[in-house]
């Protein structure tokens, strides 16, 4: 992909934990199970799905933050995966994240300028005068008040810390921001603000994303395109809206009609209650989704789909969709 | 339990449930008035902090004590006024004949008692019944909360259920004695969408069923239009327009609903731009005077800081309120 920032291919990552009581026995988690996806220059692509379905693993195995057990990471042509400790500290600066809660990320006993301040120091960005310009900078760039240097995270709202937590991601001048649930912990008139703050980064410094959200709503807002994943793989990607408007996959089409939205005239009904949904822990036997799908045939408990492009931007997993 | 058919099961008159921070006393919930019929679902809708879920407390009487009281106001329920009553008669009646189902069902279930005997237990309580009897009653309320193989499942703990399955234990549990009226706050929330949708379905079969009242507490708009009869919007402890639901998504007239539904990215077409609501909610101790949501507001006049707005009915519609100087004009309180 030429004009691709990151590419993922076959990323994969199993966790081992120790479950269970008063027996405890050993379990695979296969979190992401082979994945590949693409990010392209200034874009921002969704990773969307529901708990547990690898999304925030995929972020960061794609950052290296965790290491991939298999998989190729690939960032404007050069190896992630075999970087050099080293090389791995440049690629840093250009590949930076963004949590859920900022404050957990914020160390409550250090000030806001401190903390800015901190990563271009380590990184030897530039002089110190100039860092604490540059800190200034970013906090305007921001929304911040000036003054918000010199006092701590406990003394800001939830969305301002948001904002803490972008400025901070933006102090090594990144190309590639992951954005993990961004605005998943803010109230309505805040999560506005925030998408706002970072449409508007996204043009003004060219930044790429992968933007990951349980929340369809707000990866059609904010992305350009997406995948969704379930159980440790993607079933689906394509360009936004048109994988809004016709999804190929089942799940891609369930999680669209559940998602509710702010009309009386389209009520998200689910008459189907299911009991237990599978996890990453025991996946089924073929399409991990035959369970839930409700267009399952005899071929999807056997045969787990292959992945198949539709045409250049789309593809999907689905024995629906096979040639 | 026999009512009217038109008199409302609960009405809340002017509710005051106040907090002390700081050394003072500051009101969380001021001046809230609303009613619920039978089989109605009334959601209450608002951002963190707004009241919405000290109004619910204050309901079920649990408020905590240590730093909060009700300060001012009435709950009427089927005849009775539950800020008058005591601990030991407002007991009996949670969990009875009002009951309330939380975010999290994990923090409200017992993690070492097994899902059957812990819905059981309201009817032991409530209804005198012995183990057996309460048993059998108990399984049935998991079939209908469609628990898979709920007689092989009864003796399991929360811990090995999934989330949107021990949230359907809640809802056994709530409905156990067939409760007139149901609180649910953020039910919901913690849940998947695709778990979500399953659990607003099948609390809309149960409430039919039962023809109970419920106050759905929410702050996602999209939930209140999939569930709500009636809306209330809540903000900085008031509620500023009330509304049937087709009304007030038809026709947002107070500036905070109408932002805050053009605030939303919705999954099912394309948005021009959104709206964003500038600043943030006053703190509880540093609430401006006049309207409440002047300082954010794009359509304030001067006048907005100087007197507290009513909540009064929008001209020609006398089921939709609204909390505003602006797109409510007063006067009208005066005539109504």
């Amino acid at each position: 992909m030429p004009d691709s920032v990151l590419t993922v291919t076959g990323l994969r990552k199993f966790f081992t934990v120790r479950r269970g009581f008063p027996r405890t026995r050993t379990v695979t988690v296969r979190a992401l199970d082979g994945i590949s996806f693409h990010v392209r220059d200034g874009e921002a692509f969704g990773l969307v799905g529901e708990s547990g379905c690898g999304k925030s693993t995929a972020g960061r195995a794609g950052l290296r933050l965790i290491e991939p057990d298999a998989g190729e990471i690939d960032f404007k042509g050069e190896n992630v995966v075999t970087a050099s400790k080293a090389r791995m500290r440049v690629l840093r600066r250009k590949l930076q994240i963004i949590f859920q809660d900022p404050y957990a990320s914020l160390n409550p006993r250090r000030r806001i300028g401190k903390a800015l301040i901190e990563p271009m120091r380590v990184h030897g960005i530039a002089a110190d005068a100039e860092c604490e310009e540059r800190a200034h900078a970013l906090l305007a760039e921001v929304g911040l008040p000036d003054d918000a240097m010199t006092r701590y995270p406990h003394e800001f709202s939830g969305g301002q810390r948001q904002r803490i937590g972008i400025a901070r991601s933006l102090t090594l001048e990144p190309e590639l921001l992951v954005a993990d649930e961004p605005v998943s912990a803010l109230d309505i008139s805040i999560q506005s603000q925030i998408l706002l703050l970072l449409q508007r980064l996204q043009e003004n410094r060219k930044l790429a994303f992968i933007f990951i959200s349980h929340d369809l709503g707000v990866v059609r807002y904010f992305c350009q395109r997406m995948a969704v994943m379930y159980l440790g793989r993607i079933v689906e990607t394509g360009p936004i809206p048109a994988i809004f408007q016709e999804p190929l996959h089942p799940y891609t089409r369930m999680l669209r009609d559940a998602s509710p939205v702010p009309d009386p005239q389209f009520k998200v009904i689910m008459q189907r209650i299911e009991g237990e949904v599978p996890s990453a822990v025991d996946p089924p036997s073929g399409c991990h989704f035959h369970t839930r799908c409700p267009h399952v045939m005899p071929v999807c408990r056997d045969v787990y789909p292959e992945w198949r492009q539709t045409d250049d931007e789309r593809g999907v997993a689905c024995h629906l969709h096979a040639r | 339990m026999t009512t009217t058919a038109d008199a409302p099961i609960l009405a809340v008159e002017n509710l005051v449930t106040s907090f002390r921070t700081g050394g003072g006393w500051h009101p969380a919930v001021r001046d809230v008035s609303f009613a619920v019929q039978h089989n109605e679902t009334l959601a209450i809708v608002g951002e963190s902090g707004c009241g919405k879920s000290v109004t619910a407390l204050s309901i079920m009487g649990l408020v905590p004590p240590a730093n909060g009281r009700i300060a001012g106001g009435h709950i009427r329920f089927a005849g009775l006024d539950l800020v008058a009553l005591d601990d030991e008669e407002m007991r009996r009646i949670r969990g009875d004949r009002i009951s309330m189902i939380f975010q999290e069902p994990m923090t409200s279930l017992n993690p070492v008692l097994t899902v059957g005997f812990q819905v059981a237990e309201a009817l032991r309580y409530h209804r005198d019944m012995g183990r057996r009897e309460s048993d059998v009653a108990a399984l049935e309320l998991l079939d209908q909360v469609k628990i898979p193989s709920a007689r092989a499942r009864f003796a399991d703990y929360p811990h090995q259920f999934s989330g949107g399955m021990r949230q359907r234990v809640m809802i056994a549990m709530a409905l156990a004695c067939r409760p007139e009226l149901l609180l649910a706050d953020e039910p919901t929330t913690a849940l998947d969408v695709t778990i979500q949708a399953q659990v607003l379905s099948l609390l809309a079969e149960l409430k039919a069923a039962y023809g109970m009242a419920m106050i759905f507490i929410t702050h996602n708009l999209g939930v209140v239009a999939s569930i709500a009869d009636r809306v209330a919007a809540m903000y900085a402890g008031e509620i500023v327009e009330i509304a049937p639901v087709n009304a007030l998504f038809a026709r947002p007239t107070h500036p905070y609903t109408e932002l805050l539904l053009r605030s939303i990215p919705r999954v099912d077409r394309d948005m021009g731009g959104l709206s964003t609501i500038a600043g943030q909610v006053p703190a509880i101790g540093a609430m401006p005077s006049g309207c409440r949501f002047a300082p954010r507001c794009p359509l304030r006049e001067p006048t907005c800081t100087t007197g507290d707005p009513l909540l009064v009915p929008l001209p020609g519609a006398a089921d939709h309120l609204v909390r505003c100087r602006v797109r409510a004009p007063q006067s009208e309180a005066q005539h109504a």
